[in-house]
């Protein structure tokens, strides 16, 4: 993050915790501006001692904020914990397709969390 | 006229700043008014709510108590189709020529029946599985229904 100091709690941008998020796709369906776009697979896996289970692998998720509103149900609906507000604010872009950030991105804003953010 | 009186108490009893009045599409229970006035002094927000039915989507109208009620009452007018008794909402946000009420909950929104909604994919898949035709997907409010 640059420029002016704000505090830690401002909702700058949404970071993604990528170990957490299971793909269920509830914040792309909460999001009333449809700016969340998930991808995802199955994968059966196999361990010793247990039945194949069947788990979701993300490809791809990213978020729009050209059209988002900082409205923050995303990140309420979630309920695995993996959407965090992070104070970082600087984004713009000079055009459209510059506003949409991809996991790498949003994985990054992570560090910016404060500790204990619910 | 309860919703003109409370208002007025409100108000007389010192919530004197009127913020904003905005309304709430219930679908089958009809409308929802909402009212938020501030008391300056006591510091205390004061959220006033009435109904009405769709079939008879009128409340009174606050530009008695509030002057300031005008243009959010026009703008209720415009998004919702409801209706102000005892004051001639003139058109604010839309133009004249526009049909229907883009706040109420069965409006279809043009842009989403030109674009995929993003939720439409389950759990573990991508785009491409959504060329599989398949009975039950989820549905985005502000689309029509095209399912027989
Ligand atoms: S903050 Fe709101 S608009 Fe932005 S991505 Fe989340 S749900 Fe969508
Ligand atoms: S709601 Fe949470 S767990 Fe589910 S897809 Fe979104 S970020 Fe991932």
């Amino acid at each position: 993050m640059t420029g002016y100091p704000v505090p830690a709690s401002s909702r700058g941008i949404i970071a993604l915790d990528e170990n957490a998020c299971t793909s269920c796709m509830l914040c792309a369906r909460e999001c009333p501006d449809w700016c969340i776009e998930i991808d995802s697979h199955k994968e059966t896996v196999l361990e010793e001692g247990a039945r194949p289970r069947v788990v979701h692998v993300l490809d791809r998720f990213a978020i729009d904020f050209g059209l988002c509103m900082w409205c923050g149900i995303c990140i309420e609906a979630c309920p695995f914990d993996a959407l965090f507000w992070a104070p970082s604010y600087d984004h713009a872009a000079t055009e459209p397709a510059g506003m949409v950030h991809e996991r790498f991105d949003l994985r990054q804003w992570l560090s910016e969390v404060p500790p204990g953010t619910p | 006229m309860t919703w003109v009186a409370d208002v007025t108490a409100a108000r007389d009893a010192g919530a004197v700043f009127f913020d904003f009045l905005t309304a709430v599409d219930l679908e089958a229970d009809g409308f929802e008014v909402v009212c938020r006035l501030w008391d300056p002094q006591a510091r205390t927000e004061h959220l006033l709510r009435t109904r009405c039915t769709r079939t008879h989507a009128r409340v009174p109208t606050l530009t008695g108590v509030f002057a300031g009620a005008a243009w959010h009452e026009r703008a209720v007018a415009d998004l919702f189709g409801i209706g102000f008794d005892g004051h001639d909402t003139v058109p604010l946000l839309l133009p004249a020529s526009f049909e229907g009420h883009p706040l109420r909950k069965d409006f279809v929104l043009a842009a989403r029946e030109a674009r995929q909604w993003p939720g439409a994919k389950d759990p573990g898949e991508s785009d491409a599985d959504l060329a599989v035709p398949r009975r039950r997907r989820a549905k985005p409010l502000g689309t029509r229904d095209w399912s027989p």
